[in-house]
């Protein structure tokens, strides 16, 4: 057998930055794991249907420098900040100094509080199924700690805008970590967007932490460009009785691959998992998600769709996995998936792994098409072809567009499916 | 206003319509009876715009214009309205928004501005009360959940916000108890107008208690056997399609025995 092929040693070089010296060294040492990296093949079961997708060419081994002018002209309603590349920019940022919420970067971090954080970083991810990630632990720069005190809540969402710029190959390495204290309560937005046409890698994690009764909602939108690679990986830990709701809104591109893991550790937790996927043209993405069912007595939800035009190619993978001791479970999944044209590909496949004999677990996956007879129902009435297939497609992610408890957002996805519909429907 | 000559159709390579001949003028009710498999709902479907269906001879003109060009939005715009046997049930659709859009298709085809949300809403209200539907429907999706009887009331409504020049109800009585049928029947017979046409399809003939047409036709085996006032309806429910010589697969369900049952 061949070897798998491995990571180009200029990925080994070291990465920039002035980090405190406990993350230094965390970076340090996953830097030195990273030349027996094994990079994924399609007979990666976990990427066989991306890792085609993925470049990790020597020039991606250039760390995009944080410079140049932020061109978010998002008007946010609520607080801000900033990540030019995966580095923090604090003039275009804007969050408030609140009593009991702390937003701070990994480069103001004191000691102590460092040390604890590289303690934890990486905890709330499998890094087996998330390899591609350990390049961010080795490589990330700048990243953002944001700590809620027991009972804090923030009072609007907080908005975390990802940009990335280039004028030459390269990748960011976006790294956030979220404490959410007991009984905290705060909404996160995370917005992914890009300029330029370089080939570049967005490699992105995500990490957070909810303490008992902590209430967390977490919005994810994919708007980069056609030459973003896309890595991003977010985990979820959840203690006794916190709430985890997450909405991930993405549209294709390059390669674009989210993995979601939550963990339900402490009894009678709960999550609820949306997700939206649109591709046309060429587009790929690819969703990975997995809820572990640790404790007893905890609910899981996951609705996702992906909707496929042109050539493009979805999919969805999703794992459910009870654990021995997590009696009375609860979990449901679902993904519906929606092909408008012949040339698209969409994969799908629900893993449950069930080790407890009282749960109730359900699943379901379905593809296919546009509804004639709804079709003809429509037009019938005068409705023109166009509209009416909008009008249907529309229908097939209304109900969790609906559901993304940020108007903005709502706003944000409605105008870019509406350029999707533009595209792909014409007038008969 | 409607002119039917010679039509055949099939579907999947069988013919159902054998040479179908009609002639309606506006202001007249028509009612085409005939037993189940006997092509009506075909020839619903075929002056629709159904694309399952493939007409192979015959012309069909509506108001001098040939409609077998048209496409079915075409059709519609042009006047055509099918109120379907079997609504169909779009979730993710509100009743609203898809009664709005079509409304204002019709609209921009007649050179008309939209109608904004709160015009719309008023309207809609009125006419759900016409049809005795409550407004609450407006804010489901399309026929989601709806009862028989209000998928058909659901369709009445669509007929009065939309003001076709021809109304065809495709078996717009069946699955009503007698309530729904008397306010079914009231939403049709308040489209009854000069300038416009309606041509009912159904397998009984206790429709035509409520709405007289002005002519009966009795349709078999993709033709039009016998035609004839409203008298001949209360003939066939004496005497049953067999007084014709027609063969009904559902005889116990046939007209005259069906009668009481309801």
């Amino acid at each position: 057998m061949r070897p798998a092929p491995t990571l180009s040693t200029a990925f080994l070089h070291p990465a920039g930055g002035s980090l405190p010296e406990p993350l230094a060294a965390l970076r340090k040492q996953q830097g030195s794991g990273l030349v027996d990296l094994p990079l994924p093949t399609r007979k990666t079961e976990n990427w066989k249907y991306s890792s085609k997708y993925l470049k990790l060419t020597d020039d991606m081994a250039i760390s995009l420098p944080a410079e140049g002018k932020s061109g978010s002209s998002l008007a946010v309603p609520g607080y801000k900040v900033v990540l030019l590349n995966g580095i923090m920019m604090p003039e275009a940022s804007d969050y408030p100094d609140l009593d009991g919420i702390t937003i701070e970067r990994f480069e103001d971090l004191d000691s102590d509080t460092a040390t604890w954080l590289a303690g934890r970083l990486d905890h709330a991810l499998d890094s087996r199924s998330v390899q591609i990630s350990r390049l961010n632990t080795a490589r990330f720069e700048d990243g953002l700690l944001i700590r809620l005190k027991p009972g804090a809540v923030l009072d609007q969402p907080l908005f975390i805008v990802h940009e990335t710029q280039a004028d030459a190959s390269g990748s960011a390495y976006p790294r956030i970590y979220v404490d959410a204290g007991a009984n905290s309560q705060i909404t996160l937005v995370e917005e992914y967007i890009s300029g330029g046409s370089e080939s570049v890698m967005v490699n992105t994690v995500t990490e957070l932490n909810l303490g008992e009764g902590a209430n967390v909602t977490s919005i994810r939108l994919n708007m980069e460009g056609e030459n973003v690679q896309h890595i991003g990986a977010t985990g979820v830990l959840q203690q006794r009785s916190s709430r985890f709701e997450s909405h991930c809104v993405g549209f294709g591109g390059l390669l674009r691959r989210h993995d979601l893991q939550v963990r339900l550790e402490g009894e009678g937790a709960e999550c609820k998992l949306n997700g939206v996927v649109v591709t046309q043209d060429k587009q790929h993405y690819d969703n990975h998600t997995t809820i572990e069912h640790v404790a007893a007595r905890c609910n899981s939800e996951e609705t996702y769709r992906n909707i496929a035009a042109d050539q493009s190619h979805a999919i969805f993978n999703g794992r459910i996995h009870i654990h021995q001791d997590a009696q009375k479970s609860n979990a449901n999944m679902n993904n519906k998936n929606l092909l408008l044209s012949n040339g698209a590909e969409i994969d799908t496949k629900p893993e449950l792994e069930i080790y407890a004999d009282d749960v109730k677990c359900a699943h379901g996956a379905t593809i296919g098409q546009l509804d004639e007879i709804s079709l003809f129902y429509l037009v019938s009435r005068g409705i023109g072809r166009r509209e009416a297939n909008v009008l249907l497609t529309m229908a097939f992610i209304n109900e969790l567009v609906e559901q993304i408890p940020v108007e903005t957002v709502r706003e944000t996805t409605q105008g870019r499916l509406n350029q999707f519909f533009e595209q792909t429907f014409q007038e008969a | 206003m409607l002119s039917i000559k010679n039509l055949h159709a099939s579907v999947e390579g069988k013919e159902i319509l054998k040479g179908i001949n009609l002639e309606i003028k506006a202001g007249e009710v028509h009612a085409i009876m005939g037993p189940n498999g006997s092509g009506k709902s075909t020839l619903s479907q075929v002056l629709a715009g159904n694309e399952a269906f493939e007409i192979t001879e015959g012309e069909v003109t509506l108001n001098g214009e040939n409609l077998l060009e048209l496409e079915t939005e075409e059709r519609a715009r042009e006047g055509i309205f099918l109120a379907f046997q079997y609504p169909v049930e779009i979730p993710g659709v509100s009743n609203l928004q898809f009664l709005r859009t079509a409304v204002n298709a019709m609209r921009h085809h007649k050179g008309e501005g939209e109608m904004n949300a709160a015009e719309f809403m008023k309207l809609a209200r009125e006419v759900s009360r016409q049809v005795d539907l409550d407004p609450a429907f407006l804010k489901r999706g399309v026929n989601e959940g709806f009862s028989g009887g209000e998928k058909k009331r659901n369709e009445i409504m669509q007929a009065l916000l939309l003001q076709p020049k021809l109304a065809i109800l495709d078996e717009t009585d069946s699955g009503l108890d007698i309530d729904a049928l008397q306010v079914v029947s009231n939403g049709v017979n308040a489209l009854r107008a000069k300038d416009r046409a309606i041509l009912m399809v159904t397998h009984y003939q206790r429709l035509l208690n409520h709405i007289v047409p002005d002519y009966v036709h009795v349709l078999a085996g993709g033709r039009i056997v016998k035609s004839g006032g409203r008298e001949l309806a209360l003939e066939l429910e004496e005497r049953g399609y067999g007084w014709l010589g027609i063969k009904d697969d559902e005889t116990a369900d046939s007209p005259a025995n069906a009668s009481g049952s309801y």
